[in-house]
C-alpha cells in the first residue's frame, strides 16, 4: 500500500503529513507530531490512555486510522491550554489532586473535556460512565469525579 | 539453663528455640549438622508444614539436647 | 504532640509536578525519544521449563532494518538478584543461557530501525528447545517426583522463614477453643498505567545512560552496572516521571537488560517498551500464598496462640519474594498481642511467572486470612469483633518479642471511630453487610539486602541568592508525591514556601542514593535527611542573623512564612531573602548548602515505624448471580503527622481501588503455565463506575522516629480490604470466602455449599 498526504488540525494548527495509511492517529499524534502528551497502555482498545479530541467528540486514538481524521480538528492535552492558561478542568484537577503518576490523566482530560462540554447538571453517576473507559490505576477515580463535578458545578468559570 | 546451636554455637533458653533457628537460618552449616544426624533438613521442613503438629520441631528439638554433651 | 497547625505540613498543597502532568508536559521513559534510536523487541518462550539447545539467527539479521540479535549469550551470564548480599537468591539470568523456567521468560533480543521490523524479526530467530516437565503449583513441586527447576535447590524450597515468641505449645495449652482454617490468596498484576520500558544508550567513552521505568534509581543504577560489568559510576539513570510502580519495578528488567546489553553493542540508543501484554505475562506478580492458620483464644476473648504455615508460589526466580514471605509473616500477627506466636513460611520456586513485591508486600495476604478467621472466632464464640480488637491490640510502649518496637500506636482510636461508623449505620438491608480489619504495616524496612553501602536516604539542599532552593534528593516519585512531600517538609524547615523549592530527583548522575519507592519508606526515611539538611541550611544561615541582629543568648531565631524573627517576639526580625543575600556576600559567593541522611538504627527486625489502622467496607451480595457491589469504604488511620494532605486522600482512595481490585475483580488464572487473560478486556480492573466512596477518619498520633512525626500511608492501606469485604460478606450472607479473588463464582459456589448444607440438618 503507497503512502498518502493527510491534512488535517491539531490544537489549532494546520498539519501536513505524509503517512501509511494503517498509521493509527495515535501514533501519527505521537511519533510524527510530537506530541508526546497522549499516552498508549493497550493494545485492545481498553485503557483510554490514548483519548483525545476529533471535533469535539472523545475518541480513543489507538483505534482510529488517522487517515480517517483528514480534515478534522483532533485537540490533544496540549491543545487545553491557551497562552500558558490553564483550561477550568485543569485547574481542577490541580485543586482536587485528580492525579498521581499522570499517565492516564491526559486521557482522563480529554475525556473530561468533551463530556463537559455537552453535560448540563450531570449526576455524580454520570460523570463516572463518562471515564468508564478511562482506567486509572492510581487514584481510585473518586477525585477526578470530583474534579469534573466541580466544574460541571461552574466552580472554574472563565473570566 | 541454656542450649547452644550444634551448628554455631548461638545461646537460648531452650531447645524449642535452638530448633527454630536452625529451621530459620537453614544454610549449609546448619543443614549439615541436621544431615549428619541422619535426617534430612527438607524433608523435617515439609513435614512441619504438610503435618498436624509439630513433630520435626520435637524431633530437632530432641537431637539438640542429646548433641549439649558434646559441645 | 497533636496535629500542630504549621504552615506548610498538612496543607492544602499542589502537587509540584501537577502543571507538567496536567499539560502533556511530562515526559515518561514510554515517551522518550533519541536521535538515531533503535527499537528493540523481545523474543519469549513458549515453554514453561525447557532447555535452550540453540538459538539461530541468521534469517532475522537478514531482514533489512534489523542491527542485532542478541541471546544470553552476548552477555556475561551473571545471575542477579536484588537480594544482592545472599548469592544464593541471586539466581535470574535476564536472558538465560542454558534453560527457560516460565512462559513468557526472555530468550534473545532484537534491534531495528523500527518497532514493525523488530516484531517481525522475531518470528525470524528459530529457537531449538528440548522441553522438560513443568511444574505449577508449590505443594506439587516440594513433592519427591517433582522436576528440578533451579539445580541444586533441594524440593524446589526456594527461601524459608520462620518468626516464634512466646511457647507456643504451652499458650495454645491456655486457649478455651482453637480454631484452624486453609486458605488460598491469589497473586495480582501490577498493571502499571506505563509498562515496564527503558531506553538505554552507551557511548564510546563507555558509559551508560538509561532512562527507565523505576521505582530505584539508584538500584537499577547499581544492578545493571553489576551484570554489565561496568562502574555504578559509569551507569547514570534517569527516570524523571514513572507511570506507577507499586511493587514492581524496582528489580532489573528485561527493558532495562535487554536495552542496555544492544546497546552497547551498537554504540546506539536502543529503547524497549513492553506490550501490555507482555507486561502481564512476563513483568513479576504479587505473591500467591496458601496459608494454613490455626488460633487459640480464651473464651473471654483473649488471644492466647497462632500458628500459621504458610507455602508461597514463587514461580520461576526470587525476586522481592523472599522479603514477601517474611513480612507476610510477621504482619500475620499484627496489630495483636501473642503469647505464643510462629510462623514457617516456605517460598517455592515453579515454571510460572515469577512473583514478587506488591504494595503490602503480603500482608493483604496475611490479613486476609487473619482478619477473618477472627472474626469467625467471635461468631463462633459470641463475641464481639470490636472489642476482641480492641481487647488485644498493640498499644504505644509494647515490644512485638525480638521483633518490633511500637513508639507510636493510634489503633485504638481507629476502632472506636470505626466502631461508631458502623453503628449509625444501623440495620442494613438484606444480602448486605458491613465487615472489618484492622492492620498495620511498616514505614521502611530496617533491612539491606541490596548490601548498600550508602545512607538510606540522603539530602541536600542548597540555597540561591534570591531565596530559592534546590533540592537533591534521591527518593523516587512515581506518583505518590514524593516530591511534594519532601518540598513540604523542606518549606515547612527552612520556613519558605513550597514554590520556593526545586526538587531535584530521579537522575543518578546528580542526586543522592536512595533505596527508592518500597515498603513505604520514602516519607519517613528521606523525609527525615530532607528534614536535618534542611535544619543544617538553617542553623548556618541563622548565624548571620544572630550575628546581625545581637540579641540576648537567651533568645532564638527562626524563619517562618520567608519572615527571620525572634521567636518570643516575633515582630522583631528581617526578610528571609535580606539574611540569604547577606549570608551568601558573607561567605565569599558560595551558597550556603545543608546535608541530611538518614538510615534506621537498632529499630528491631522489621521497621523504624508502624501505621495502623481499621477499615469498614460495606458491600451488597446478589444472591443469583453472586456478583458484588461496593457501597462504600471508611477507613479510621493513624499515619502520625499527615504531610501531604491531597496526596494521602489520593493514596487512601488509590489504594482502596487496587486492594478492591484483589478482593474481587483480579482474576489472573494460569493454565499450564499459561496466563489466560493478558490483557485489559479479560483482566478486571475496577473502573469509576464501580469505585465506592471512601472516607478517611484521620487519627492524631506522633511518631517520635518519623519527621514532624509522620509515618506510612498509601501501603498499609491496601493490606485491609480483601478482609473487610470476607467479613461483610459472611455478615451478609453467612458464607465464609477462603479463597481469592472473592468472584462471582465463588460467591455462588459457596451459597450453594450453605444451601446444602442446611438442608441435611
Amino acid at each position: 500500500m503507497e503512502k498518502q498526504v493527510l491534512r488535517f488540525k491539531v490544537n489549532g494548527d494546520e498539519y501536513e503529513v505524509f503517512i501509511h495509511p494503517k498509521t493509527l492517529l495515535a501514533e501519527v499524534i505521537r511519533d510524527h507530531l510530537g506530541f508526546t502528551g497522549t499516552k498508549r497502555g493497550c493494545e485492545t482498545v481498553s485503557c483510554g490512555a490514548c483519548t483525545v479530541n476529533v471535533n469535539g467528540r472523545s475518541v480513543k486514538s489507538c483505534s482510529v486510522l488517522a487517515i480517517q481524521c483528514e480534515g478534522m480538528e483532533v485537540t490533544t492535552v496540549e491543545g487545553l491550554e491557551k497562552n500558558g492558561k490553564l483550561s477550568p478542568i485543569q485547574r481542577a484537577f490541580l485543586d482536587h489532586g485528580s492525579y498521581q503518576c499522570g499517565f492516564c490523566t491526559p486521557g482522563m482530560l480529554m475525556s473530561s473535556t468533551a463530556f463537559i462540554s455537552e453535560a448540563k447538571n450531570p449526576t455524580k453517576d454520570q460523570i463516572k460512565e463518562s471515564i468508564e473507559g478511562n482506567v486509572c490505576r492510581c487514584t481510585g477515580y473518586n477525585s477526578i469525579v470530583r474534579a469534573i463535578e466541580a466544574v460541571t458545578q461552574g466552580k472554574y468559570k472563565e473570566e | 539453663m541454656s542450649f547452644k546451636c550444634p551448628a554455631c554455637n548461638k545461646e537460648w533458653p531452650n531447645s524449642k528455640q535452638v530448633a527454630r533457628h536452625m529451621f530459620g537460618t537453614g544454610d549449609k552449616a546448619h543443614r549439615a549438622w541436621i544431615e549428619s544426624q541422619g535426617h534430612s533438613y527438607i524433608e523435617l521442613l515439609l513435614a512441619q508444614t504438610t503435618e498436624a503438629g509439630n513433630k520435626s520441631y520435637e524431633i530437632l528439638s530432641d537431637l539438640i539436647e542429646k548433641a549439649q554433651d558434646k559441645l | 504532640m497533636s496535629h500542630a497547625k504549621y504552615s506548610v505540613i498538612n496543607t492544602h498543597v499542589h502537587n509540584i509536578d501537577g502543571v507538567a502532568k496536567v499539560t502533556g508536559r511530562a515526559t515518561y521513559t514510554f515517551d522518550v525519544k533519541l536521535p538515531g534510536m533503535l527499537y528493540g523487541k523481545i523474543l519469549r518462550s513458549p515453554h514453561p521449563h525447557a532447555r535452550i539447545i540453540s538459538i539461530d539467527a541468521t534469517r532475522a539479521m537478514e531482514l533489512s532494518g534489523v542491527k542485532i540479535v542478541v541471546t544470553g549469550k552476548d552477555t556475561l551470564g551473571i545471575k542477579q538478584g536484588i537480594w544482592r548480599r545472599y548469592e544464593e537468591l541471586c539466581d535470574e539470568q535476564v536472558l538465560p543461557l542454558e534453560k527457560v523456567r516460565y512462559i513468557g521468560e526472555p530468550v534473545a533480543a532484537v534491534a531495528a530501525v523500527t518497532e514493525e521490523i523488530a516484531e517481525m524479526a522475531l518470528d525470524l530467530i528459530d529457537v531449538e528447545y528440548e522441553v522438560l516437565p513443568a511444574v505449577y503449583e508449590p505443594l506439587e513441586a516440594i513433592k519427591k517426583e517433582a522436576p528440578t527447576i533451579h539445580e541444586g535447590v533441594e524440593r524446589n524450597v526456594n527461601v524459608t522463614r520462620h518468626i516464634e515468641w512466646g511457647d507456643v505449645d504451652e499458650a495454645f495449652d491456655e486457649a478455651d477453643y482453637i480454631r484452624e482454617d486453609w486458605f488460598k490468596c491469589s497473586g495480582q498484576a501490577h498493571m502499571c498505567m506505563e509498562t515496564r520500558a527503558a531506553v538505554s544508550s552507551f557511548t564510546p567513552e563507555g558509559k551508560l545512560t538509561c532512562w527507565a521505568s523505576t521505582q530505584s534509581a539508584y538500584y537499577t543504577q547499581g544492578l545493571l552496572a553489576g551484570v554489565l560489568g561496568l562502574r555504578e559510576g559509569d551507569v547514570r539513570v534517569l527516570a524523571p516521571y514513572v507511570g506507577g510502580g507499586f511493587g514492581g519495578k524496582f528489580e532489573l528488567d528485561a527493558a532495562m537488560f535487554c536495552s542496555a546489553v544492544m546497546s552497547m553493542k551498537l554504540f546506539k540508543p536502543v529503547k524497549v517498551v513492553f506490550t501490555r501484554e507482555e507486561d502481564f505475562i512476563a513483568s513479576k506478580r504479587r505473591t500467591p500464598m496458601f496459608y494454613y492458620v490455626r488460633t487459640g483464644i480464651k473464651k473471654d476473648g483473649t488471644f492466647c496462640a497462632r500458628e500459621s504455615r504458610m507455602f508461597s508460589n514463587g514461580g520461576a526466580y526470587t525476586g522481592m519474594g523472599a522479603t514477601a514471605l517474611y513480612l507476610s509473616g510477621f504482619f500475620h500477627s499484627f496489630p495483636y498481642k501473642w503469647r505464643g506466636y510462629r510462623y514457617d513460611g516456605y517460598r517455592v520456586y515453579t515454571n510460572t511467572l515469577p512473583s514478587t513485591s506488591m504494595r503490602g508486600f503480603g500482608a493483604p495476604q496475611a490479613m486476609f486470612c487473619s482478619e477473618q478467621q477472627i472474626d469467625w472466632i467471635c461468631a463462633d464464640l459470641g463475641l464481639d469483633p470490636f472489642e476482641v480488637r480492641r481487647k488485644n491490640g498493640h498499644t504505644e510502649g509494647y515490644e512485638v518479642p525480638g521483633q518490633a518496637f511500637i513508639a507510636s500506636c493510634g489503633l485504638e482510636q481507629c476502632i472506636n471511630e470505626i466502631e461508631k461508623w458502623v453503628k449509625a449505620k444501623g440495620k442494613l438491608p438484606a444480602n448486605r453487610g458491613i465487615g472489618i480489619s484492622s492492620c498495620g504495616f511498616m514505614s521502611g524496612g530496617i533491612f539491606n539486602w541490596f548490601d548498600s553501602p550508602y545512607s538510606f536516604s540522603s539530602a541536600v539542599i542548597t540555597i540561591n541568592v534570591d531565596g530559592t532552593c534546590e533540592l537533591h534528593v534521591g527518593c523516587q516519585d512515581i506518583g505518590q508525591g514524593s516530591n511534594t512531600t519532601m518540598a513540604i517538609i523542606a518549606a515547612e524547615t527552612l520556613g519558605v514556601k513550597v514554590e520556593d523549592i526545586r526538587v531535584h530527583s530521579g537522575d543518578t548522575a546528580h542526586c543522592p542514593a536512595d533505596l527508592g519507592a518500597w515498603g513505604s519508606r520514602q516519607t519517613l526515611m528521606a523525609g527525615n535527611a530532607v528534614k536535618m539538611a534542611c535544619e543544617d541550611a538553617k542553623k548556618q544561615l541563622l548565624e548571620f542573623a544572630y550575628a546581625e541582629m545581637g540579641i540576648n543568648i537567651v533568645y532564638d531565631l527562626d524563619i517562618k512564612d520567608r519572615w527571620v524573627h525572634i521567636v518570643a517576639r516575633p515582630e522583631r526580625g528581617l526578610p528571609y531573602g535580606d539574611l540569604v543575600k547577606k549570608a551568601l556576600r558573607a561567605k565569599d559567593g558560595q551558597r550556603i548548602m545543608g546535608r541530611g541522611y538518614y538510615t534506621p538504627h537498632r529499630k528491631g527486625m522489621i521497621s523504624p515505624a508502624y501505621s495502623y489502622m481499621m477499615q469498614a467496607v460495606d458491600a451488597e451480595v446478589d444472591p443469583e448471580t453472586g456478583k458484588i457491589k461496593i457501597h462504600e469504604v471508611m477507613t479510621a488511620h493513624d499515619c502520625g503527622q499527615p504531610i501531604n494532605q491531597l496526596g494521602l486522600v489520593g493514596q487512601l482512595e488509590g489504594a482502596a481501588s487496587m486492594a478492591l481490585g484483589y478482593a474481587y475483580l483480579e482474576d489472573m488464572p494460569f493454565e499450564d503455565g499459561k496466563m489466560m487473560n493478558p490483557n485489559l478486556v479479560d483482566y478486571k480492573v475496577i473502573k469509576a463506575p464501580e469505585m465506592p466512596e471512601a472516607g478517611i477518619i484521620e487519627i492524631d498520633t506522633y511518631e517520635p522516629e518519623g519527621p514532624y512525626g509522620a509515618k506510612e500511608a498509601g501501603e498499609g492501606l491496601t493490606n485491609p480490604t480483601a478482609a473487610a469485604l470476607g467479613n461483610a460478606i459472611y455478615n451478609a450472607m453467612g458464607i465464609q470466602m477462603k479463597e481469592l479473588p472473592i468472584t462471582p463464582e465463588r460467591v455462588r459456589k459457596a451459597l450453594r455449599e450453605k444451601k446444602e448444607q442446611e438442608a441435611q440438618k
